[in-house]
């Protein structure tokens, strides 16, 4: 078929905090361009899947290949080199606090993709840009509003030349107005043809814009399909029960 | 007025001497005692678990040991072994070691404080563990640590009055020659007294400086 172009495949994860399974065998087909969204409750895995597709958790056992080839994690060189093929986006930003938003973007490029102090530069100015924050680049993230600091954060990753972007629940720490300026560049980078995978409440957003839609509880995968489907006649019944209490509390889901 | 006399002409120059040796003594032992304070902080935190207990062995002996004891290991002990070091080199090695010690606690509990967020960011961006704790960690630790680091570097250029024990002759030890020559103990130590507090107040006021320089918007309150 033609649609068969992965990039990210992702087999089998699971993980294990003592006695608690966190994940319990997860598994996700990612296309070139697709937009993931995870749904699901707090604490059934969504963030500590994201977090295991780029090993910032270790997974105890599963596969994880980026076009078509495994990334073997033990190794060290192979494991930085794919971290910067897959951006991260978080909750709380995490921007370098000792960083201007213009030093935030630029320390990947010349720490990690070892670019010189001009060509950087250059660089992080045009991310900055895309994001609509040039006339904020000198200021430190305590002087910028939870908005500005994610779309500084996504500045940060779409720097690094990212293959695939991992958004954890990006807006959930917003206020609503500042959650609209955070979606609409989520949504241009869609646009554009990021393949994305995101965790969010954001329902309204995920119909518009969502490939797939995959609902995730108690660490396991339950359903997985097209937001129209999940949304409002989901084969599963938690699934439904789930997203008629998101459309209740949001609103805004058709 | 023949007090004032004999305090230019006879105390003054011999504490001068002193105070030159004292300052050659306290700069290098102050920046190798933060160095190496900074590197076994880090290693405490984010090296191995075999590194972590060779640096905490380490803090644990230079902690708990006299730092007189340690000058005295140094500069009468080494000999033993073959290995002789002038009184000078002896005591800067003793106060910069002891002094890492104490740094590296204050630099650990900075690296403990940094939200974990940092660091999975970091990681996140493809960062070696090595450079992320250069670029990101240590520059944010180092901020957070230089109060505690600034007292040890006060009380640094106290105890080097400790190397006239081992016969560096420094101001405290030139104070006690004068002194022992004269019986002006009280005059004497009083002016020995108010020159360290000058050193502790230049000090001080340096820190006071850097700390501004390097303070970020956001983080006011931390101070």
């Amino acid at each position: 078929m033609l649609k068969e172009n992965p990039v990210l495949r992702i087999e089998n994860i699971t993980k294990r905090y003592g006695q608690k399974e966190v994940l319990k065998g997860a598994s996700l087909l990612v296309n070139q361009g697709d937009m993931k969204i995870l749904i699901g409750p707090s604490g059934g895995g969504k963030s500590t899947f994201l977090q295991c597709i780029n090993f910032l958790v270790t997974p105890d056992n599963g596969r994880i290949l980026l076009d078509g080839k495994e990334v073997n994690h033990n190794s060290k060189r192979e494991l930085y080199a794919y971290r910067q093929k897959v951006g991260m986006i978080f909750q709380d930003f995490n921007l370098f606090d000792h960083l201007t938003a213009f030093g935030n973007v630029q320390i990947g490029l010349m720490r990690v993709k070892g670019m010189g102090k001009e060509e950087s530069g250059e660089r992080a100015v045009s991310e900055l840009t895309r994001v609509g924050l040039k006339d904020h680049m000198k200021k430190y993230p305590a002087q910028l509003s939870g908005g500005q600091k994610q779309r500084v954060s996504i500045a940060r990753a779409l720097a690094m030349d990212p293959e695939v972007m991992l958004l954890d629940e990006p807006t959930s720490a917003l206020d609503p107005e500042l959650i609209t300026e955070v979606l609409a560049v989520i949504k241009d980078l869609g646009q554009n043809g990021m393949t994305m995978i995101m965790a969010t409440h954001q329902i309204g957003f995920a119909s518009s814009w969502a490939n797939e839609m995959v609902f995730m509880e108690n660490g396991v995968i339950l359903e997985a399909g097209p937001p129209e489907k999940i949304l409002s006649q989901a084969d599963c019944p938690r699934t439904r029960e789930f997203c008629s209490s998101l459309a209740d509390l949001y609103g805004d889901s058709r | 007025m023949e007090e004032l006399v004999f305090i230019y002409q006879d105390v003054m120059p011999s504490l001068l001497k002193g105070l030159l040796v004292s300052i050659r003594l306290i700069i290098p032992s102050a920046l190798f005692g933060l160095m190496f304070g900074v590197i076994i902080g880090a290693l405490r935190v984010y090296g191995n678990s075999p590194v972590q207990k060779i640096v905490n062995a380490y803090v644990a002996f230079f902690r708990g040991f006299p730092l007189v004891v340690q000058l005295f290991i140094w500069y009468f002990g080494l000999p033993h072994l073959g290995i002789y070091l002038s009184p000078f080199l002896a005591s800067v090695i003793g106060f910069s070691l002891c002094s890492s010690a104490y740094h590296s606690e204050y630099v650990r509990g900075a690296f403990l404080s940094i939200k974990k967020g940092q660091m999975s960011a970091a990681e996140a961006l493809g960062f070696t563990k090595i450079k992320m704790i250069g670029y990101i960690m240590l520059p944010q630790a180092f901020r957070l640590a230089l109060p505690g680091c600034g007292n040890e570097i006060i009380y640094l250029i106290k105890y080097s009055s400790l190397a006239y024990m081992i016969t560096c002759i420094e101001l405290t030890g030139q104070g006690k020659i004068i002194a022992s020559e004269t019986f002006k103990y009280t005059e004497i130590f009083f002016i020995v007294g108010l020159v360290y507090l000058f050193l502790t107040s230049i000090a001080t006021w340096v820190l006071h400086h850097l700390e501004n320089r390097l303070r970020l918007p956001g983080f006011e309150h931390y101070r």
